[in-house]
């Protein structure tokens, strides 16, 4: 190095022969030199002649890296290796090792040419609307994804077969049609309860195979999930329709402020693309696709051409319309740009509320689920009642940890049999039902041992049957004790699946008493076994710790950390 | 690396190490460092590179530096200014001057420290509770100066 000491520009190679040659003409043999690729999880040696450029050498690693060209950034020796740069100007000689960032986000072709154009003059006004729009964003953006996967986790449920699809089509748009009913299935207290309960969502969105591609894809997703205070805040405002309403508006302020700002509109637009398109198209697959899609495809398939700037006038297609309606919609389908870490991943509340209005339409368009809507708004009192019991919530769990089982009883459509519909639109079948229910739990309490055998007799004669009429299983009393050893073995015979659910099921009625689930001691035992081992000897933090973040040991680690003096 | 039983190496020669540990990429591929102009015979003006720590709002985003290696280096700490603006505790706001009395490794500076132990200590510190969630400026902007 101290011997190439001639100031004419870039250092050249120090072979013989061609060092009298100028560095911009190419040496005659152009020698392939292996250059080590790192990134911060692998390295791969890669050879290439000695005078490509930065740009053929990363088309080179895209494909062994799995990855687009724009998506790459080269950095050697603290200096980022510009596409038009060839490795010889930076001295990348044989041997050397170039470190490598995959960037998670595609930018659109017409972006890479002014990212720092773009970003400076956002600076100061955008700081403004952007502190606003990120609470805003974080808030909203949770909470479309809290009910839409939450709801989502169930609907997808019952989404296996395909008429289902169509049947949703239909009785989403006579649900949303009839804003009165999504008025009283959100005020319905199960409803709320099931919402504010943090964990139960985490898990149901978790369990959804949509979600978990999207948080694969975008990892601030997860971290969002994880945040146990995220969760609460947007479960509230999941809970307060009037708050949302609220926040929309703000966002929606938020949004066009920015979208006046020169080089807003491609912030947004890209905010658009990387993060918005996929979750909406994912979200919405079921729905006849993303409403916004025609927007988005129009401009970029315009390869980089900038969008005009002045404000879109043109009514957006309105997301919440049936198909065929042409009414406008004030809402805009952009998103909120990169303020924050977890601000960036957001997407708007409206796609996302659209999502969440589908979502919370789809679980209520089963057929059967219909006429149980129909008896929701014609006697409130009755299936509070019902759906109030404890065991409801286990059903849920079980539900989101078994979605096969369910997608089958979903599938069975006991709501279908009209003998349990007529039994559940009668108000004295509910009652005795509801009578058989607290006669199950004095059983349990005297007499616990008789339940688990006491289950799969008097289900079998019934046959596939969804869960309200599991507790009509025969009378208790002292023909149970002789009838359930031969009985016990008969219902083996049944249809598997469902089976095990209705005996799930009773058992979680006969079970109501003792808590829903197991302690949470019982729960994270080996992780606090785990936490033990690294040195946290708090027992009782450490159990704070795991049940706050449903137990994520890392989150819990976290938490512990930020609890001590930093 | 430099032998710590009280050797004292000289200034080139240590810098000659860096340079060449800079180029062979050695560490785990998150911070990287070299000369600012390979022409530069004083080996004074380095540029680094941090990528930000996943989980924190550093994510994903590329911080350049630039670290200056006075004469007496090893024996004083180099000064280390951010081009890339970021918002951190012991970075100016206005000008991305690290400040030497907040950052651990260069307020207790020592001889046997080098520019990849500077890099990678602030990119700890990105991970620091009282860090990592600040809010960040959009990506891509510069310090003017």
């Amino acid at each position: 190095m101290a011997e190439n000491g001639e100031s004419s520009g870039p250092p050249r190679p120090s072979r013989g022969p061609a060092a009298a040659q100028g560095p911009a003409s190419a040496p005659a043999e152009p020698k392939i030199i292996k250059v080590t690729v790192k990134t911060p999880k692998e390295k791969e040696e890669f050879a290439v002649p000695e005078n490509s450029s930065v740009q053929q050498f990363k088309e080179a690693i895209s494909k062994r890296f799995k990855s687009q060209t724009d998506q790459l950034v080269l950095i050697f020796a603290g200096k980022i290796l510009k596409d038009q740069d060839t490795l010889i100007q930076h001295g990348i000689h044989d041997g050397l090792t170039v470190h490598l960032v995959i960037k998670s986000q595609n930018r659109p072709q017409g972006q890479s040419t002014q990212p720092s154009n773009a970003a400076g003059t956002n600076t100061t006004s955008a700081s403004t609307p952007r502190s606003n729009s990120t609470s805003v964003s974080t808030n909203s953006n949770p909470f479309g994804l809290g009910s839409l996967g939450g709801l989502a986790g169930l609907s997808s449920l019952g989404l296996s077969s395909t008429n289902f699809s169509e049947l949703q089509n239909q009785m989403q748009q006579q649900l949303l049609s009839s804003p009165e009913m999504m008025i009283q299935i959100m005020e319905n207290p199960f409803v709320q309860s099931m919402l504010s309960n943090p964990d139960l969502m985490r898990q149901l969105i978790m369990a959804n195979p949509q979600m978990q591609q999207l948080i694969q894809r975008n990892p601030e997703i997860s971290h969002l999930l994880n945040n146990p205070d995220i969760m609460r805040q947007t479960l509230e405002i999941a809970r307060n329709p009037a708050m949302m309403q609220e926040m929309m508006r703000n966002q929606d302020l938020a949004l066009s402020n920015l979208e006046s700002i020169p080089g807003g509109y491609n912030a947004l637009r890209r905010m658009y693309t990387d993060i918005q398109e996929p979750m909406l198209n994912a979200a919405q697959e079921q729905f006849g696709g993303n409403p916004f899609a025609s927007v988005g495809s129009s401009s970029t398939s315009g390869e980089g051409t900038q969008p005009s700037r002045t404000e879109n006038r043109d009514p957006l297609p309105n997301p919440w319309a049936p198909p065929p309606a042409t009414q406008s919609s004030a809402t805009t389908s952009t998103t909120t740009s990169s303020g924050s870490g977890s601000g960036s991943s957001s997407s708007s509340a409206t796609g996302n509320t659209v999502a969440a209005a589908n979502y919370v339409a789809s679980i209520f368009s089963t057929p059967g689920m219909q006429s149980l809507l129909q008896q929701i708004t014609e006697n409130p009192q009755l299936i509070q009642n019902m759906l109030s019991a404890p065991y409801m919530r286990s059903m849920m769990q079980s539900l989101s940890q078994n979605p096969d089982l369910a997608a089958q009883m979903m599938l069975n459509s006991p709501m279908q049999n009209p003998d349990t519909l007529s039994a559940m639109s009668n108000p004295r079948a509910m009652q005795a039902l509801m009578q058989i229910q607290q006669g199950l739990q004095t059983l349990a309490t005297e007499a616990p041992g008789l339940i688990p055998s006491f289950t799969p007799g008097p289900i079998g004669p019934i046959g596939p049957t969804g869960p309200g009429s599991t507790g009509s299983g025969g009378p208790p009393g002292p023909t149970v004790s002789s009838s359930t050893p031969s009985e016990t073995t008969s219902p083996t015979s049944e249809s598997g699946p469902n089976q095990q659910f209705i005996q799930q099921m009773v058992q979680a009625l006969a079970g109501a008493s003792p808590p829903q689930l197991p302690n949470p001691e019982v729960r994270f035992q080996q992780q606090l076994e785990q936490l033990n081992a690294m040195g946290f000897l708090n027992r009782e933090a450490n159990l704070q710790a795991l049940i706050a973040t449903g137990g994520d040991i890392n989150a819990a680690i976290e938490r512990l950390l930020g609890s001590q003096p930093s | 690396m430099a032998v710590s039983t009280g050797v004292k190496v000289p200034r080139n020669f240590r810098l000659l190490e860096e340079l060449e540990e800079g180029q062979k990429g050695v560490g785990d591929g998150t911070v990287s460092w070299g000369l600012e102009d390979d022409e530069d015979m004083t080996l004074t003006r380095w540029t680094g590179m941090i990528i930000g720590p996943p989980r924190t709002n550093y994510e994903n985003r590329i911080y350049s530096l630039k670290v200056e290696c006075g004469p007496k280096y090893p024996e004083v700490p180099p000064s280390v200014r951010f081009v890339t603006k970021i918002n951190m505790n012991g970075i100016n706001n206005s000008s991305g001057m690290v400040d030497a009395r907040s950052i651990p490794v260069l307020a207790k500076w020592q001889n046997s420290y080098s520019i990849k132990v500077v890099l990678q200590e602030l990119r700890r510190l990105m991970m620091s509770k009282e860090n990592m969630k600040l809010p960040q400026p959009p990506e891509g902007q510069t310090y003017n100066n």
